[in-house]
């Protein structure tokens, strides 16, 4: 098992270096340079244009442009973004608490409605609460993330008013004060329930049929004849061998997330990395872009590292070679 | 999803003389499950209303009308105008034919690739099949939704954006088909008529073609169902989020875009109710149909 892990976090090294030439070829590609999205051409003197793009290196040839830009990135110096003034690190590291935040509670949401649910369905399977909750899933899969984060907002901010529609804390509340952190968990809900709302589905569903399947099985035959009772049977017994499955859904969970925040984010104006990576493309900030693209894609390569290795934490019976 | 189960006995009951080949059962099956079918005539409507757009209202979907502005549903406009003044209904099933059209056409392109390189990864194996794999996991190792943008934001306003969307997203999606399919094939042609197809002379085209593919049919359909609504959701989301099908071009999505203003996504609720309600029923019907084909397929389910 370590010896594939390892081997698989070998593996990464490559596809890494592959990842970061097609990110690099990109952002090359892309209409303009980070001079044409700062400067108004029309008020700056052409001159100073071309200096700035030779003392920049813009007109290097471009290999030695992407081994500079690799080699400082490798050592932690994502440049300077051209739309902020200050260094992509900067930039990021401002976001990112924010879209962890709405990353760690989605996912929490996630397990926790996804357990009730699913444990639910699957004690009682084909009664009306199964049926409903099925119905349920069967909306949170069709309904589009961002169609349900139109329509959460609609309802629950404009109509209700209990949550807000935009940003990520009230204005005007002293940061680390208990009220701060209240302000915070309650901007970051209702982004964290629509950007469940897919997962939670397929795992109620996931959970839902597994226990309906362990139900069947000798062991659990074995402990009725036992005279063990209903419920401890169904806590300890079949949740135990239920629930592991779901361990190895973490790491598409993540890649999830990444996808999931480009949307979600914009929809509820939440100042996080996907609402960064946007605004990004469009104000062509070619330093944020290209160090949150590699982030992304990391973040993906990772995601999907931990969801082989933990299927075969999970079930030995996959041979990992 | 349970859907009547008890009703529909009457093809054990009496065994026919000669019993139906395969497809014939499936589409017993399939034509006997109701939401399915009521699923699948939803589409077809909402798929013939679309094309046959131009024939259906002959309003001006690009004319911009500051007089009618913003207008509540009445007889004259069945669901009220935008903010620029178009007929909301009018866009509508314009939108559909576009975003019917980028879903279908994705889903076609993506079910092809990944067939293609599946089947020859799968069949041929060893180093064909390393060299493939390699690239399909290079491919899957992509945030999807990142590079769309990305890429998209390179051909923005170059090239004519539809093709465009359509090409960049068939590129980044077949790899999940190519596995399936690999998968299958490599338990498929174990069986003994492939090795007796090879012994007689066939060549791995004719093999792969004739023999494997239409063993691996069914699974291909159902992935394309799945598919399909994938493709929607993801045109829509992209429009939506100003990155997909140009503005000018009416879609689904991009009539979503005007729920962005606050105003008109609490005050004008029919300017986005109708397509966010028409994407998302539309998804609803397309996995029912993909749910019903999957039971229709499985020789265990018993209608």
């Amino acid at each position: 098992m370590l010896k594939y892990s390892f081997r698989r976090i070998l593996g990464m090294i490559p596809m890494l270096f592959l990842i970061s030439i097609v990110v690099f070829t990109l952002a090359k590609l892309m209409p303009g340079d980070g001079i044409s999205g700062e400067i108004d051409p029309r008020n700056t003197d052409p001159q100073y244009i071309a200096e700035m793009r030779e003392k920049l290196g813009y007109n290097d040839p471009m290999p030695q442009q992407y081994f500079r830009w690799i080699d400082n990135f490798v050592q932690g110096d994502f440049g300077k973004s051209t739309r902020f003034k200050i260094p992509v690190a900067d930039v990021i590291s401002e976001r990112l608490p924010n879209t962890l935040m709405l990353g760690i509670t989605s996912i929490l949401i996630t397990y926790i409605l996804a357990f009730i649910m699913g444990s639910y369905a699957g004690r009682k399977p084909y009664t009306f609460g199964d049926n409903f909750i099925g119905g349920l899933n069967y909306l949170g899969l069709s309904i589009p993330s961002f169609i349900a984060g139109v329509f959460a907002i609609y309802l629950f901010s404009f109509t209700l008013g209990w949550f807000p529609s935009n940003g990520s804390v009230d204005i005007g509340v002293t940061d680390g004060t208990l009220e701060y952190w209240l302000s915070r968990l309650h901007h970051v809900l209702l982004p964290a329930i629509v950007l469940g709302l897919l997962s939670t589905a397929s795992y109620t569903q996931f959970l839902r049929n597994d226990i309906i399947e362990n139900s069947r099985k000798d062991f659990v035959r074995t402990a009725r004849a036992k005279g063990t009772p209903e419920r401890k049977i169904y806590n300890v017994h079949i949740l135990r061998n239920s629930i592991i499955p779901l361990i190895t859904f973490l790491g598409f969970d993540l890649v999830a997330i990444i996808s999931g925040a480009i949307i979600t984010e914009t929809i509820f104006t939440y100042p996080g990395l996907g609402q960064l990576f946007l605004q990004s493309v469009g104000t062509r900030d070619y330093p944020v872009l290209m160090t949150l693209t590699m982030l992304f894609s990391f973040l993906t390569l990772i995601g999907n590292l931990i969801a082989d290795v933990l299927y075969g934490v999970v079930d030995p019976r996959i041979r990992l070679d | 999803m349970q859907i009547d189960t008890q009703k529909d006995t009457n093809i054990s009951a009496a065994p026919p003389k000669k019993s139906l080949s395969p497809w014939a059962i499936a589409r017993k099956k399939f034509v006997q499950n109701k939401l399915a079918m009521i699923s699948f005539i939803f589409l077809v409507i909402v798929g013939i209303i679309s094309f046959l757009a131009p024939y259906i209202t002959t309003a001006d979907i690009t004319r911009v009308n500051i007089a009618d502005m913003s207008l509540e549903p009445s007889s004259k406009h069945w669901l009220g105008t935008d903010k620029s003044g178009r007929d909301v209904f009018t866009r509508l099933i314009y939108g559909g034919r576009i975003s019917l059209l980028v879903g279908l056409s994705c889903t076609i392109f993506v079910i092809f690739i990944g067939t293609l390189i599946g089947s020859v990864a799968g069949y041929f194996g060893g180093a064909v099949d390393n060299l493939l794999m390699r690239f399909t996991d290079f491919i899957l190792n992509f945030p999807f939704l990142v590079f769309v943008i990305v890429i998209n934001a390179i051909f923005f306003g170059k090239v004519s954006g539809l093709w465009v969307l359509i090409a960049v997203i068939s590129f980044l999606y077949w790899g999940g088909i190519a596995r399936i399919v690999r998968s299958k094939i490599l338990a498929e042609k174990e069986n003994e008529y492939i090795t007796a197809a090879i012994s007689i002379g066939c060549s791995p085209a004719k093999v792969i073609v004739k023999h494997l593919l239409p063993n691996v049919l069914s699974t291909i359909i159902v992935q394309a169902t799945i598919t399909f609504a994938s493709m929607i959701v993801i045109e829509s989301a992209l429009s939506y989020l100003g990155f997909g099908v140009p503005q000018e071009t009416p879609s689904w999505g991009n009539m979503l875009n005007s729920a962005n203003e606050p105003d008109v996504l609490q005050y004008k609720l029919w300017i986005w109710m109708p397509p966010a309600l028409i994407i998302t029923m539309t998804i609803l019907s397309i996995n029912f149909i993909g749910e019903g084909l999957k039971d229709a397929f499985n020789p265990k389910s018993r209608r």
